[in-house]
C-alpha cells in the first residue's frame, strides 16, 4: 500500500485516535444508560466511527474500512433504539475500537490483519441472532490492556497474526519477509508457532517509529497561536528599540526598554508554557475502562469517580505518569478494594469506590487515588521489611504509622509474590516511585485499615521552568528546587548553644519540639567550610569543629578554661580587632538553614548564605559529571555565571542521611526524637515574666490575649483602681502582689501589661521583663507553694517559677465580673447534682480542673487513666452528665477512652469534652472521628465551663 | 562524521595544533566548535579531579576539563593564558583547556603514521597516529577517546 501524502496521512491517524479515546468513554457512558438511550451520545459514536470509515476509505485503508463500517450498522441500530445496548454488545464494540485503535497506530500494516473475530459478532449483532460469543475470550485480553501500553499492541496482534496465515501479503508490502510464506504454506502444522514470532518482529518495530510520529505533535488552540504570534511581534519591536537605544547611549530610555522586554518576555514565557499543558483528563480517561474491565475480571462491583479532570499539566508529565497511574489504580482495584462479599461482611456498601483526584495546591499540582478497601496494615509491612533485612525491628519500633506504610515505597521491598498474599499490596510499589521521582514528584501514602487508602501524587506543573531558592556556600551559588523546600530557618547568634545539639556523631536542630538532622552543604560537597561575614561582606573560612562547639551542653568547658575565656572576652571587649574575630558574638555567626524534604526525608541543609528565590531554566549536566551524585542539573543565572541545582534526595544519601536507614545517625536522632515527642505530649506552652526582680511568675500562654509595653506614668489610679488607657477605652489594670502574698511589683519606670480576656473583659497583669515563651513539660508542684492567686509552681530553666491562676486573681479583686456567669443550681433540678467524669492522669490539671467544676456546683468524679475513667462510668453509669478526659494518658488514652464510650449503646449520647495542651488540627480531626463533641485547651476555664454548662442544660 | 569523511576521501586535513604540556597535538578542525578564552568557570565539588568546572557558552552548559591533567601531565597553569577548545563529543559539547594553540597545520592523511608508544608523557593510545612535518612531530588527538568515561577515573 503506498500512502501519497503522508501528511494527510498524519492527520488521518491523529483525529481518528483522538475519536478513538472519546467512543470508548461514549460507549461505557451508553452501556450505563441502558435502553434509555441518550441520543446525543450514540450519534457521537455513530459519527465518530463514520468518519474513521470515510478517512480510511479514502486512504485505501480497507481493513479499517471494513470494521468501522460494521461498528457503524450495529450502532444505527442502537441510535434508532431498534438495539438494547447490553453490557455483552458493548464489550464487542469495545474491543472492536480497540482493535481500530491498534490498526491506526499501526497503520501501514493495517491492511494484513484480520479482523473476522470481530466482524463476525458485529453482523450477528446487526442480524439480530448474536448469541454472547466473546464471553470467554473477552477477558483474557482485555485483562491485558490494562498493564502497559506497549507490550498490550503486542499481546492482541499476536494472535490475530497467526490467523493472517492462510491470507499471506496481499499487496507489495513494505515488509521484509517474503520466506515465511513458503515454509507456512509447507508445513501446516507449526504454522502458528513460525508465523507468530517471525511477524511480530517487524510490526513493533513500525509501530515505534509511527508512535513517535504521533507524539511529536501536539495541538494547540489557534488563540493561543494568535497571542504567540502579537508577542513575538512585541519582542521584534522591543528589540529594535534596545538596538536603537544602545546606539544612541540614552540610558533613561534602555531603563524602560528593559522592563519593557523583560515583560514581554515573562508573558512570552507563559504563552509559551501553555502550549504544552495538557488537561490531565487524557490521563483519567481510560481509567473508566480500566476500572470497569478490572473489576469484572475480579467479580468485583466498583464506582470510579474522577474529580479535576481539567487540571493541566505539561505534556511530558502527562505521558509519564500514565503508567505509575495505571498501575496504582489497578492496585487499587485489585487489592485494595475487597469482594463484596467481604464488603458487606464488614459492613461496606457492596459496591466499592475508587476517587482519582486531581487539584491544584501551592503551585504544584496533586493526584490523590482513593479506595475505601481495607487499607494498609503498617504493621504488617514493618514485619514483612524486617524480614526483608530492609529494617531492623528497633527501627521499625521507633516509626510512626504513616512511615510504617510509607515503607511499601522501598526498593526491593516488594516484587515478591509473599509479600502481596501478605499485604495485599506493594507490587513494584518501588517502581512507580522511581517514575514519579524522575518527574520530580512526590509520593504519599495515607492508610488506615478497614477504611481504605490514599495515594497522594504532588508533581510540578512542569519540568522545564521550576522556582528555585539561591543559596551560597563556598563562595558558590547553589538551586534548591521549591518542590523541596519546607522554609529558611536562621538561628542568631545567641541562640545557636541553645537549639543545636549533638546526638552522637550528629547535629541537630531543635524546631518547634522536633529534633531535625542537621547537614553542611560544605561538608557533603567536601570543600572548605566558610561562613559569611556580614561586616566585610565577604566569605571567610570557618575553623568550628563543630556548630554548638564551646557552647553545646555535651562539649561543656571545664571551669578554669572558661575563666581564661571570659578574660579574653574582657580583653576582646577593650580590643576592637579582637572582638571582630570572635564571631560568637557577631551577626555573622548565625546559622542559615533550609529545611528541605523528600518524601518523608525532612532534614535542615546548614549553607553560609541565603538569596532570592528564582525561577531557573534546569540544564542537564556534561556526561563527566554524571558520577556527581549531589546535583539534579545547572543553570544560568542572571549575571552569566552558572549555579548548580542540588538533589535534596541524593545529598542526604552522600550524608549517610536516610530516614529508614540503618546507620547509627538516623536511629539515634529518631530516638532522640522519639523522647522529645515523648516528653511533648504533655508539655504546657507558658508565658513567663517577673513581677519583682527575685520571682518568676508564668501564667499558661494560651489565655494571654497580648503584652504591651508602658511607662509607669501610663498608670492612673482612680477610685483606689489601676487603669490606664487602652483602645480607647480604660484597661483594670492588677499586680500579682494585690492578691498573693508575693513581693511587690518592681519601681522601675518600663512595665510591662499582660492583657487578658476574662468573662469577656480586659484585664491588664502588670509585669516586668523578661518574658519569655517556652513550652515545658507538666510537672507541677501544687501544694508547696500555692497560695490564692497562684495555682502552684514548677521548675524552670533550673528556676522556680509560680504559676498565677489568672482567674483566682481577678476573681478575687473583681468578684462582681462573675457574677452572671452560670453556677448550676442544685434546686433547680429536684436537688439532683449533675456529675462530672475526668479522666486525666496529671494530678495538677486534674485538681485545676475538679476546682474549676465544684466551684460551679457540680459533683465531681475523677480517674487517673482512661481505663479507670471508663470503668468508673461503668459503675456510675446514669448519674454522669458530662465526660472530660485528657488526650496524653497511660492504660487508655482519650481518643480509646471516647471510642469504647461511643461503642457503647448506653453511653453513646453522652457528651465527651477533650482537654488537650496543644491542639494540633491532626488531634481534633482524630478525636472527631473517635467521637469527642467538643475540644478545649487545658486552663481554659471559661470555655470550659461554658461548653460544660451548655452539655447539662441540654440533658436536663 | 561526514564532514570528515569528505576529508578523508581529498586524503587533505586540516590540523589545529596545540600544546597539551610540552606535546605538540593536533586534531581535524572541523571537529572544533570553537576556541576561545572564557575562564570563568564554576566549580563542581566532587567532580572528577581534571574538571575544571562548567562554563556558560551562549546559554549552553559546557564541562571544562583539563586536557594536560587528563592525559596525566599534571595541571594546567592558569596564568599562563590557556585556551579552551570547544569540541562536539557524542553529542556533549565540551570544554578542553590547552596551554597554548599552535598553528593550523595542512595534513595528507594518507602520511599518518601510528603512533608511538608514548609521546611526550602521553600514553600512546589516547592518540590515532603521529604526523611528520618538516620541523614538527604532531600527534594525532583521539578525543573521543580521550573523553570517554573510564570506570576507574570516578
Amino acid at each position: 500500500m503506498q500512502i501519497e501524502d503522508d501528511e494527510i496521512l498524519q492527520g488521518f491517524i491523529e483525529e481518528s485516535l483522538e475519536h478513538l479515546a472519546d467512543i470508548e468513554n461514549d460507549l461505557l457512558a451508553i452501556e450505563e444508560d441502558g435502553a434509555n438511550i441518550d441520543e446525543d451520545l450514540v450519534n457521537k459514536v455513530f459519527r465518530a466511527a463514520h468518519s474513521i470509515k470515510g478517512g480510511a476509505g479514502f486512504m485505501g485503508l480497507t481493513v479499517i474500512q471494513d470494521l468501522s463500517h460494521v461498528m457503524e450498522n450495529v450502532l444505527g441500530l442502537i441510535r434508532s433504539s431498534k438495539l438494547v445496548p447490553t453490557p455483552e454488545i458493548i464489550n464487542v464494540l469495545l474491543q472492536a475500537s480497540d482493535k481500530l485503535n491498534t490498526m491506526i497506530e499501526d497503520v501501514s500494516n493495517s491492511n494484513n490483519y484480520t479482523i473476522e473475530e470481530h466482524v463476525v459478532p458485529l453482523n450477528a449483532i446487526y442480524d439480530g441472532d448474536f448469541t454472547q460469543p466473546a464471553a470467554k475470550e473477552e477477558p483474557a485480553p482485555v485483562a491485558e490492556i490494562v498493564t502497559t501500553e506497549p507490550p498490550v499492541v503486542e499481546t492482541i496482534s499476536a494472535p490475530e497474526v497467526v490467523e493472517t496465515v492462510p491470507v499471506p501479503v496481499p499487496e507489495p508490502d513494505p515488509e521484509p519477509a517474503p520466506e515465511p510464506e513458503p515454509v507456512v504454506v509447507a508445513e501446516p502444522t507449526p504454522k502458528p508457532v513460525v508465523q507468530a514470532p517471525l511477524k511480530k518482529q517487524s510490526p513493533p518495530v513500525k509501530k515505534a517509529a509511527a508512535k513517535v510520529k504521533v507524539d511529536s505533535s501536539i495541538r494547540v488552540h489557534v488563540s493561543l497561536l494568535d497571542s504567540l504570534m502579537t508577542l513575538a511581534g512585541e519582542l521584534v519591536l522591543s528589540r529594535n528599540q534596545l538596538l536603537q537605544t544602545i546606539s544612541s547611549g540614552d540610558t533613561q530610555n534602555a531603563e524602560s526598554v528593559g522592563q519593557r522586554i523583560d515583560l514581554i518576555t515573562s508573558e512570552l514565557q507563559e504563552a509559551i508554557m501553555l502550549t504544552r499543558m495538557q488537561p490531565i483528563g487524557n490521563v483519567f480517561g481510560k481509567f473508566p475502562r480500566v476500572v470497569r474491565d478490572l473489576s469484572a475480571k475480579l467479580n468485583k462491583t466498583i464506582d470510579l469517580t474522577i474529580v479535576g479532570k481539567d487540571v493541566e499539566l505539561d505534556k511530558t508529565i502527562i505521558e509519564s505518569i500514565n503508567d505509575p497511574l495505571t498501575h496504582l489504580v489497578r492496585n487499587s482495584v485489585d487489592h485494595g478494594i475487597e469482594s463484596p462479599a467481604e464488603r458487606t461482611k464488614v459492613g461496606k456498601p457492596a459496591k466499592g469506590l475508587v476517587i482519582l483526584k486531581a487539584y491544584h495546591a501551592a503551585g504544584q499540582v496533586v493526584i490523590e487515588i482513593s479506595d475505601d478497601g481495607k487499607g494498609l496494615d503498617g504493621e504488617v509491612l514493618a514485619e514483612a521489611a524486617i524480614n526483608k533485612g530492609l529494617i531492623t525491628p528497633e527501627q521499625a519500633q521507633l516509626m510512626s504509622d504513616k512511615e510504617k506504610v510509607n515503607l511499601i515505597l522501598l526498593p526491593g521491598f516488594s516484587t515478591a509474590k509473599e509479600v502481596t498474599d501478605v499485604s495485599g499490596r506493594g507490587v513494584g510499589m518501588d517502581v512507580v516511585k522511581t517514575n514519579l521521582d524522575q518527574l520530580g514528584g512526590q509520593v504519599d501514602i495515607i492508610s488506615e485499615v478497614g477504611r481504605g487508602t490514599t495515594i497522594r501524587i504532588k508533581l510540578p506543573l512542569t519540568l522545564a521552568i521550576i522556582p528555585c531558592q539561591i543559596i551560597m556556600t563556598g563562595g558558590e551559588r547553589y538551586a534548591i528546587p521549591q518542590v523541596n523546600l519546607e522554609e529558611l530557618l536562621r538561628i542568631p547568634a545567641g541562640q545557636v548553644k541553645d537549639r543545636i545539639e549533638r546526638v552522637g556523631n550528629a547535629e541537630v536542630v531543635r524546631l518547634r519540639g522536633n529534633l531535625l538532622p542537621l547537614i553542611r552543604l560544605a561538608d557533603v560537597l567536601g570543600i572548605k567550610r566558610t561562613y559569611f561575614d556580614q561586616e566585610e561582606d565577604k566569605f571567610r573560612d570557618d575553623r568550628r569543629e563543630r556548630i554548638c562547639d564551646r557552647r553545646g551542653k555535651e562539649t561543656a568547658l571545664d571551669p578554669e578554661e572558661e575563666a581564661i575565656l571570659r578574660a579574653q572576652e574582657l580583653a576582646a571587649s577593650k580590643d576592637s580587632d579582637r572582638s571582630l574575630d570572635d564571631r560568637r558574638y557577631t551577626a555573622s555567626s548565625a546559622l542559615n538553614i533550609v529545611v528541605v524534604s523528600n518524601g518523608s526525608l525532612k532534614y535542615g541543609l546548614i549553607v553560609d548564605k541565603l538569596q532570592d528565590s528564582e525561577e531557573i531554566v534546569i540544564k542537564p549536566l556534561g556526561k563527566h559529571l554524571q558520577a556527581c551524585k549531589g546535583y539534579a542539573g545547572a543553570t544560568i543565572m542572571g549575571d552569566g555565571r552558572i549555579a548548580l541545582i542540588l538533589d535534596v534526595a541524593n545529598i542526604a544519601i552522600m550524608a549517610e542521611l536516610t530516614s529508614i536507614d540503618g546507620s547509627d545517625r538516623a536511629s539515634e536522632v529518631a530516638q532522640a526524637a522519639e523522647d522529645l515527642v515523648k516528653a511533648q505530649k504533655d508539655k504546657q506552652a507558658l508565658l513567663t515574666f517577673r513581677s519583682s526582680e527575685q520571682e518568676q511568675f508564668a501564667v499558661p500562654l494560651n489565655q494571654v490575649e497580648r503584652i504591651e509595653k508602658i511607662k509607669r506614668s501610663d498608670i492612673e489610679e482612680l477610685g483606689g483602681k489601676r487603669v490606664m488607657q487602652y483602645r480607647g477605652g480604660s484597661l483594670s489594670l492588677l499586680a500579682v502582689d494585690d492578691v498573693a502574698m508575693v513581693q511587690p511589683i518592681a519601681d522601675q519606670d518600663d512595665l510591662l501589661v499582660i492583657v487578658f480576656n476574662i468573662a469577656s473583659q480586659l484585664v491588664g497583669l502588670l509585669a516586668i521583663g523578661p518574658i519569655d515563651a517556652m513550652q515545658i513539660s507538666v510537672s507541677i508542684d501544687d501544694v508547696t507553694l500555692k497560695q490564692p492567686g497562684i495555682m502552684g509552681s514548677t521548675i524552670i530553666e533550673g528556676q522556680t517559677t509560680m504559676l498565677v491562676d489568672i482567674f483566682e486573681v481577678v476573681g478575687a479583686l473583681f468578684p462582681e465580673w462573675f457574677e452572671d456567669n452560670e453556677v448550676y443550681e442544685a434546686a433547680d433540678d429536684g436537688g439532683v447534682v449533675p456529675t462530672i467524669l475526668i479522666a486525666e492522669d496529671s494530678k495538677f490539671f486534674m485538681n485545676q480542673v475538679k476546682s474549676y467544676m465544684t466551684d460551679s456546683g457540680y459533683d465531681v468524679i475523677g480517674g487517673e487513666d482512661g481505663a479507670i475513667a471508663w470503668e468508673l462510668l461503668q459503675q456510675h453509669g446514669d448519674e454522669i452528665s458530662v465526660v472530660v478526659t485528657d488526650i496524653e494518658m497511660p492504660n487508655m488514652n482519650g481518643f480509646e477512652l471516647t471510642e469504647t464510650i461511643r461503642k457503647d449503646a448506653r453511653f453513646s449520647k453522652i457528651p465527651i469534652i477533650a482537654l488537650t495542651t496543644l491542639a494540633g488540627e491532626e488531634d481534633v480531626a482524630k478525636g472527631k472521628a473517635a467521637g469527642v463533641d467538643e475540644y478545649h485547651i487545658k486552663l481554659d476555664k471559661e470555655k470550659l465551663m461554658a461548653s460544660v454548662h451548655h452539655y447539662v442544660k441540654q440533658l436536663h | 562524521m561526514d564532514r570528515e569523511n569528505d576529508g578523508i576521501n581529498k586524503n587533505l586535513v586540516e590540523l589545529s595544533t596545540f600544546l597539551v604540556g610540552n606535546a605538540l597535538c593536533g586534531m581535524d578542525i572541523l571537529k572544533i566548535q570553537e576556541i576561545n578564552k572564557l575562564i570563568d568557570m564554576t566549580t563542581v565539588p566532587q567532580a572528577p579531579s581534571y574538571v575544571l568546572g562548567i562554563l556558560n557558552l551562549r546559554g549552553q552548559i559546557i564541562t571544562s576539563i583539563d586536557l594536560s591533567k587528563k592525559l596525566g601531565l599534571g595541571e594546567t597553569n592558569m596564568s599562563e593564558d590557556p585556551r579552551n577548545i570547544i569540541v562536539n563529543s557524542k553529542g556533549e559539547h565540551i570544554g578542553l583547556l590547552v596551554k597554548k594553540i599552535s598553528d593550523v597545520v595542512q595534513a595528507d592523511t594518507s602520511k599518518f603514521e601510528p603512533p608511538p608508544s608514548n609521546m611526550g608523557g602521553i600514553q600512546g593510545e589516547f592518540f590515532t597516529g603521529v604526523y611528520k612535518t618538516k620541523d614538527k612531530l604532531i600527534g594525532i588527538l583521539d578525543v573521543d577517546k580521550v573523553l570517554k568515561l573510564e570506570e576507574t577515573q570516578k
